[in-house]
Formats: C-alpha cells, structure tokens, sequence
C-alpha cells in the first residue's frame, strides 16, 4: 500500500502548493521525514501498518507541496507532472533495490549503519530548517 | 514484434532529417506524455486474462474508430473543462487516468476496469491524434500513430505476458498509482490559473532626467563633444568635399 498511495498523497500536497495554499513548516516536516526513516532503518523498526500510512501521508503532503510551489511559472505542466512523478517513482525502486540488496550480506548491520548516516543528514536538514524560521 | 518496432523506430530516428512524417512521429506520437499512458494500458492487458485481454484491444480499436467519427462531440463535451482548449482538451490527463484507475484496484476489478479504460484511452489517442496532425489532411497521419500505439500496447502486453513473475501484479499496481498521480497532477496544473509573477521592481530609464546622481554634471576640463555629423558612427572625416 505505501508505494501506491505516496504518490497520489504527494500529488494533493502538489496541487495544494500549485494553488498557492499555504502549509507551515513544510521544510522542517521534510527533515523530519529524513530523519524520521533513517532511524527506521537504523533501528529497524517495523511499526504497525496504520502509523506507517500516517508517517508516510504526512512526509509525503510534506514533499509535494515543495514540489508544488517551486513548480515553475512557465513549465510544461506535462513534463513536470511526469518528471515529478517519474523521478520520485524509480528513487523509490532505488530505495527497494538498495534495501533488497544490503538486507542479506552482514545480517542487515550495513544496512542500518546507512540509515544511521541518512538520520544525520536529517539532523542536518533539521538544524538548517529551524534557523531559517 | 518489440524488436521489429525498435528497428522501425531506428529507421525513423535516421530519417528525421528528411521526412516530416518521420520527425513528427518522433516528437508528438513517440513524446512521452503520449506513451505512458500506453505502455500502463499494455501492463494492464499483460495482467488481466486472454479474455479481457482481447478485449482491451478490441474496445481500444473501436475507442480510436469513435474518436475520429464522434470527434465533434467528444470536442463540445470537453470543452466545458477549464481551459481545455489550450490544453489539448484535456485528452492527456483523461488517458491517464482511465489507465491508472484500470491497474491501481487489483485483479478482480481489472476485467472489468480494463476494457472501459482501453476505450477511453482509445477516444483520447483519436481526438490527440487529429488536434496534433500538422498536415490537416494528409491520411498516413492519422492511420501511423494509431498504428505505433497499437504496436505498443502489444509490444508491452506480450513481452510481459511471455516473461510473467511473480510480482508483476505489485510493480501494476505500482505503476497504476503513478499514472494516476501524473494524470491528477497534469489536470491540476492544466486547471489551475496560472499564477501571476510578481511584478518586478521600478527602474529608472536610461537616459531620463536624473537618473543617475550627477550624471547631468560636465568635467569643465575635456573639450566639447563633436556635434554628430550626417554620418553615422562619426565617419564625417571621410566625407568628400
């Protein structure tokens, strides 16, 4: 379910930023979504199916409604549309193929020293949201 | 049949150059926007049984027939869609759609779904077709891509029929939420007003009156400038007497 409803969550957030609706806090919201699924990773925690739709509903809201509001004025809405999907899409299929790869070789334990470095650059993106409040 | 059309493709990428058929298939009916849509209806065939397979292609046929014969009517009923007209009446976001909502439910819905959407895709690949036709008038424009999308909603169907795993009906799914993504967001973007820019900071003219601090004061030292001559560019010194 998660890999299908990203998208068509991303796309409301999307639309909502095209419309110039205003969301605070969407840059924290994303930090907080990388630093969020690294320490998933890291710690691999596998939560119940009900409070990972609605981690990945708001990181997705989070995520397009960037898109939305960088979307350039005088864009192709065709192109963008499927270059936003698109590129969003095959990064999740990386993330899938990364994730098949690294889980057998060393039990996982690279696996989740990855998502460990990926929280840091969330505590990165973090620190830089919040000073720019 | 999948390598037959790469190499008809091959051939047409060579001709570009030469022939305005060529290059015209090449941008408008291979442009990604036109093939997605598809490349989703030939997943969903792949996925549903022979039945519903046959009959995807047979109603996407009488889709494209309707299409070219009801295109008037098809039109006026699209044209009451925000700015449909600027945006091809909406026949890309349409087609997505009807495809994404066709892969996205699973396989009891599928058979049922995937005929009507190969109908609907059919109708828009028609109306497409006839808005884009640069020649107006000229058949082999109409019948080539009807063709080139045949082949590939057959292409697509039979070479995952033939190499058919296990998670085939996840990646469908899959890739039924993102055609249906593009198409809510390609919509959106067509049905919004466009936003105005902001309007740019006042700037002086050049050469107006006071536009630069003490730009009207002289160096008293430097000799008077040359009263310009009937030649442009100061050529007066070649001027014959």
């Amino acid at each position: 379910m998660l890999p299908v409803l990203f998208p068509l969550i991303m796309v409301v957030g999307g639309i909502a930023g095209m419309a110039g609706v205003p969301l605070p806090g969407i840059e924290i919201g994303i930090a907080l979504s990388i630093l969020a699924l690294g320490l998933a990773i890291a710690f691999a925690w596998r939560p119940a199916e009900w409070v990972a739709l609605a981690l990945i509903a708001f990181f997705a809201l989070c995520h397009g409604h960037a898109h939305g509001v960088e979307l350039p004025r005088a864009a192709d809405p065709a192109d963008y549309a499927i270059g936003f999907v698109l590129a969003t899409g095959m990064i999740h299929l990386f993330g899938i193929g990364v994730g098949l790869g690294l889980n057998k070789p060393v039990g996982g334990r690279f696996a989740r020293m990855l998502g460990a470095l990926i929280c840091v650059g969330g505590v990165y993106f973090l620190v830089l949201a919040l000073l720019a409040v | 049949m999948a390598a037959l059309g790469l190499f008809g493709i091959a051939a047409m990428a060579l001709l570009a150059g030469k022939s305005p058929l060529a290059r015209w298939i090449l941008t408008e009916t291979l442009a990604p926007q036109r093939v997605l849509p598809l490349i989703g209806l030939g997943a969903a065939c792949a996925l549903a049984g022979t039945q519903a397979f046959a009959a995807a292609l047979l109603l996407f046929g009488v889709g494209i027939l309707g299409g070219f014969v009801a295109q008037d009517w098809l039109l006026w009923m699209l044209y009451g869609l925000p700015q449909a007209p600027t945006h091809l009446f909406m026949t890309g976001p349409i087609s997505y759609l009807a495809v994404g909502l066709a892969l996205v439910p699973g396989a009891r819905l599928r058979p049922w779904l995937l005929p009507v959407a190969a109908l609907v895709a059919g109708a828009m690949l028609a109306l497409v077709t006839k808005l884009t036709d640069p020649s107006l008038h000229e058949p082999v424009y109409t019948w080539m891509p009807v063709l080139v999308a045949f082949w590939i909603v057959a292409a697509v169907a039979l070479t995952l029929r033939a190499f058919r795993r296990g998670w085939f009906p996840i990646f469908g799914r899959i890739l039924g939420s993102w055609l249906l993504a593009i198409g809510l967001l390609y919509g959106g973007a067509s049905l919004l007003p466009r936003r105005e820019p902001p309007a740019p900071p006042a700037m002086p003219l050049p050469g107006a009156p006071q536009s630069v601090p003490g730009a009207d004061r002289t160096n008293p030292g430097l000799p008077a400038p040359a009263q310009p001559g009937p030649f442009p560019g100061g050529t007066d010194r070649f001027r014959q007497p």
